[in-house]
């Protein structure tokens, strides 16, 4: 897209921008570094994903105060608007992936004074790099302005949707075989469960892409309800 | 406001260039200016708004002393460029229109050539020994109103031949010809379209690496967009001064608040 | 917003836009009558004009033609050369009176040898055909060449001005009973002239560039030398007017503080614009002829001298400039001043380098319908003697052209028409169609030069 007369709106819009990219990296960090910390036991790990989720939430105070300011003093319309709007969204969505992460690895301190369940941090880990990947995907989409990339991203939310089942079924049975499992498991399913909201939050920011690229918000279903329904259904 | 807060915004670190101090204006019993104390930096775009008739077009003009020409006009307390009054006695404002320069609301080229109307200040201020050193300052003064390009094939055609916007950075050209170190613009954009606004600011924004600019402008977006810092006039007062960016999204007036939510005439 | 449709519909609402109501119908016929108006006033302005053109070009239009008679004259030696040795100082001493008989004799002679029949038998009964100028006219020719002397040379003479009349229908033939200058016979004879082409009219050049003559030789009268001096009287006009009448509007506009004495100067040059010009007259009489020329002495202040025609009228002048100067300084936009105080031009120098210029074409559109109106002025010429007889050659030089005794335009036509002569009317007429010439091309001037300077900010 060419440039704008102002050089000085340019460089603010991005300036907003690299600030969203580098809260991105970060988050991601924080997913792979607490799903890491979940499957080595390794406290130490998991205490600093706590630390660091305290410059995340800065990081997004100062992209919302940023895109504020960008509101204030330069007016933007169409496109530009739609950018200072996403800008607010994603930081936001990334925020909340970042809590969880936060969330994943406080839970993984206190897992490790219960007994080890076998094999299912493998498939946390799995889960958590499959929304690793679909959120380093979106910023990816997000820098590029690639509708495509981001509808694609979108789809794979529902492979995570299934991994999250299948964990649910796993948890489920292991707490039917041993009832002293049920501590472990509950906070396993919590962790599975803030993973795939992770997912979630991915497939917000791919939808803030493709509004800002298209201008209007993708209408069709989300791919993820289906898979809740199923789920519910299954519960029944 | 905090330490990553973007660096093109910093306004600190930067030098005072022209202090006032007390200064009140009067035109015949009418008390236009009350009291008014700005600092303003070098290397900044400061921005004067308020509604119409708060004072700070007749502020401006007080700071290249183009309230001269107006009979019924008194200015009290100080002005300072550069540490030196310039109202005092034994300051000739020719002198120091040539160092403040001043951008008008209409632009007003001289109903000359385009070399001419930049030229002219250099000329009688004799800043150039021959041809070739007016030439020099032309070409100078034209590349820094970032009008060279449009233009040098066809220096010598009558400047009121160019459009709006031209004219306008033509007439930036001609303040920015006699080496000023402060640009005065009054309403600089207010006769521009959108196009030929933007052009200006941005222009403006590059003026801001060699000088000191005060722009008055009825537009608040405009101050917003071009400024680094921003002062409010109300009724002669000077409601608040500070950082663009804090005046437009935190005023610490409700004054200021209310005439840039537009609650206020 | 949705109190507003919640309001009873607006009449105008229901009504076709086809269809005019009564209000607009009211208000067009009242544009309708006001336009008729205006153009009856306009029409009415035309008709007058086109009559006064009529009349002055009827009028005037003869005078640019005059009579002239064809005369083969017989340059008797015995009269003009009596010694015979062809000694100019000699032939100089006979007088036009020694001309006069040969001109008579030379046209009866012509009427003779033509066969033409006539009751006028002797040859001072021509005499009332030919023009008292016309023995002058050989006599020059003669002393100009002195060879001439025993030929027989066809001069081109001026008729008198009755003949001329006659041939332009203002002499008629039941009209001259009582005329000694003119009889019946000398007009039958006059027809039989023209039908042999001895009389001819042609264009008049000397109207235009010849000097006044005395009563009875109206034939003779130009405009020429007061034209001149209304021209010295211009020069002065110009030269005086326009740089103290700009130098003053540029004080009073730029530069005067605005005080109560600055309002009194004000108020008094609008006062003396309107002050009746014969007023400028006895103050010029007063100022110039008797306190500067009398009193102090100076040589070139007498009457009717151009040059104090020309300070007259430039006092009259003056008001005028002045105003549409101040107006055109006015005019230009406070933009333009700005502009160069801002880049730090001084104030004489903003007001010379830009404003003077581009209130030029307005002080020059002013002067020049000043100089106009005071090129029309003749009130104030006739307290200061630029009115009379001057039939003396042109001035002969600058300084005479200033300080020598002459008429003025209007003044001649002023002249022209107190005289008893009709063919003086004519020439009045005459006069006022060249004066009307050159105040039209000032004005075309005028025009051109604002044209030419059309507002370029």
């Amino acid at each position: 897209m060419s440039e704008h007369i102002s050089s000085a709106f340019d460089r603010d819009l991005e300036a907003v921008q690299a600030l969203v990219v580098k809260m991105g990296g970060m988050v991601e960090q924080q997913i792979v570094d607490a799903a890491s910390a979940l499957e080595n036991r390794d406290a130490d790990l998991a205490r600093s994903v706590q630390l660091q989720d305290k410059a995340i939430d800065l990081l997004e105070e100062q992209i919302n105060e940023e895109a504020a300011r960008l509101i204030a003093l330069r007016a933007p319309v169409s496109r530009d608007l739609r950018l200072a709007l996403s800008v607010i969204k994603i930081s936001a969505s990334l925020e909340r992936a970042g809590d969880y992460a936060k969330n994943i690895a406080k839970r993984t301190q206190v897992l490790l004074e219960v007994p080890a369940v076998n094999g299912s941090p493998k498939a946390l880990r799995r889960m958590a790099v499959a929304v690793e990947g679909m959120l380093k995907d979106a910023l990816d989409a997000y820098i590029q302005r690639d509708a495509k990339l981001a509808n694609d991203v979108r789809d794979r939310d529902i492979e995570v949707d299934q991994m999250y089942n299948a964990l649910f079924r796993e948890f489920l049975t292991y707490m039917m075989e041993d009832p002293r499992n049920i501590t472990a498991c509950m906070h396993l399913h919590f962790i599975a469960k803030n993973i795939e909201r992770m997912g979630d939050h991915a497939t917000s920011i791919t939808e803030q892409v493709i509004y800002l690229v298209t201008g209007e918000a993708p209408d069709e279903e989300r791919p993820k309800r289906s898979s809740v329904t199923k789920l519910e259904e299954t519960e029944e | 406001m905090n330490d990553m807060r973007l660096t093109e915004r910093k306004v600190d670190a930067k030098e005072l260039k022209i202090q006032a101090r007390n200064v009140q204006v009067y035109y015949g019993e009418t008390h236009a200016i009350k009291d008014v104390n700005v600092d303003i930096l070098d290397n900044t775009v400061t921005a004067f708004i308020g509604p119409s008739g708060c004072g700070k077009s007749t502020f401006l003009r007080t700071l290249n002393r183009m309230n001269d020409t107006i009979d019924i006009c008194r200015v009290k307390g100080e002005i300072m460029l550069d540490g030196e009054d310039i109202y005092d006695r034994r300051v000739d404002p020719v002198q120091l229109r040539a160092k403040v320069g001043m951008v008008f609301q209409k632009p007003n080229p001289f109903p000359k050539s385009i070399y001419d109307n930049v030229a002219y200040g250099p000329r009688i201020h004799g800043l150039a020994r021959n041809k070739t050193d007016l030439d020099e300052i032309v070409e100078r003064a034209l590349r820094g109103a970032a009008l060279w390009n449009e233009v040098k094939d066809r220096l010598h055609a009558p400047g009121t031949g160019l459009s709006g916007g031209q004219q306008q950075r033509l007439c930036i050209a001609r303040a920015v010809a006699t080496g000023p170190e402060v640009l005065l613009m009054d309403e600089p954009c207010s006769a521009l379209d959108p196009i030929a606004t933007s052009q200006v600011e941005e222009l403006i924004d590059e003026l801001r690496e060699k000088f000191s600019v005060v722009i008055v402008t009825h537009s608040m977006q405009q101050a917003a967009r071009v400024s680094q810092r921003t002062a409010f006039f109300h009724l002669g007062n000077l409601v608040e001064y500070g950082e663009t960016g804090q005046i437009f999204t935190n005023p610490e007036d409700p004054r200021t608040e209310s005439y840039i939510t537009g609650r206020i005439g | 917003m949705t109190d507003a449709s919640a309001t009873p519909a607006q009449p105008s609402r229901s009504r076709s836009l086809h269809q005019t109501d009564a209000n607009t119908k009211r208000r067009n016929a009242k544009e309708g009558r006001f336009k008729a108006l205006g153009l009856g006033a306009i029409g009415l302005g035309l008709v007058f004009l086109v009559i006064l053109m009529f009349s002055i070009i009827s009028n005037g239009a003869g005078a640019f033609q005059q009579t002239f008679l064809q005369v083969p004259v017989y340059l008797d030696p015995a009269k003009l050369d009596k010694n015979g040795n062809r000694d100019p100082a000699e032939i100089a001493k006979v007088s036009t009176f020694g001309y006069a008989p040969l001109l008579q004799q030379g046209l009866l002679q012509a009427i003779t040898d033509k066969g033409i029949s006539t009751d006028l038998a002797k040859a001072s009964e021509l005499k009332n055909l030919i023009s008292a100028s016309a023995p002058n006219v050989v006599r020059q020719q003669v002393i100009a060449n002195p060879d001439l002397i025993g030929q027989t040379v066809t001069f081109e003479v001026l008729a008198s001005s009755r003949v001329d009349g006659y041939l332009k229908g203002r002499v008629k033939r039941d009209q001259i009973a009582l005329d000694k200058n003119i009889s019946v016979a000398q007009l039958d004879l006059t027809d039989a002239l023209v039908k042999e082409g001895m009389a001819v009219k042609k264009f008049n050049w000397d109207f235009i560039t010849g000097s006044d003559a005395s009563e009875s030789r109206a034939e003779q009268a130009g405009i020429g030398t007061s034209m001149i001096g209304s021209f010295f009287m211009m020069l002065v006009v110009l030269f005086l007017s326009l740089p103290i009448g700009v130098a003053a509007s540029i004080y009073l506009e730029e530069f005067a503080p605005q005080n109560k004495f600055t309002d009194l100067i004000e108020v008094n040059i609008s006062n003396l614009a309107a002050v009746p010009s014969i007023v400028f007259g006895i103050l010029g009489l007063a100022l110039f002829i008797q306190f500067g020329g009398g009193t102090l002495g100076i040589s070139g202040l007498k009457a009717s001298a151009p040059l104090v025609g020309g300070l007259v009228l430039t006092l009259m002048t003056l008001p005028t400039i002045i105003i549409s100067t101040r107006a055109a300084l006015k005019a230009v936009p406070p933009s333009i001043r700005d502009a160069a105080l801002g880049v730090g031009a001084s104030k004489m120098q903003s007001i010379f380098h830009h404003v003077l210029p581009l209130a030029m074409p307005g002080i020059l559109t002013g002067t020049i319908l000043g100089l106009a109106q005071a090129l029309g002025e003749t009130a104030p010429l006739l307290l200061i003697g630029m009115i009379g007889y001057i039939a003396t050659n042109p001035p002969d030089g600058l300084i005479s052209g200033f300080v020598d005794p002459n008429s003025a335009m209007p003044a001649q036509i002023y002249e022209w028409a107190k005289r008893a002569d009709p063919a003086y009317y004519e020439r009045a007429w005459g006069g006022i169609i060249i004066l009307l010439i050159f105040l039209l091309s000032m004005n075309i001037i005028a025009i051109l030069l604002r044209r030419k300077f059309e507002r370029r900010w």
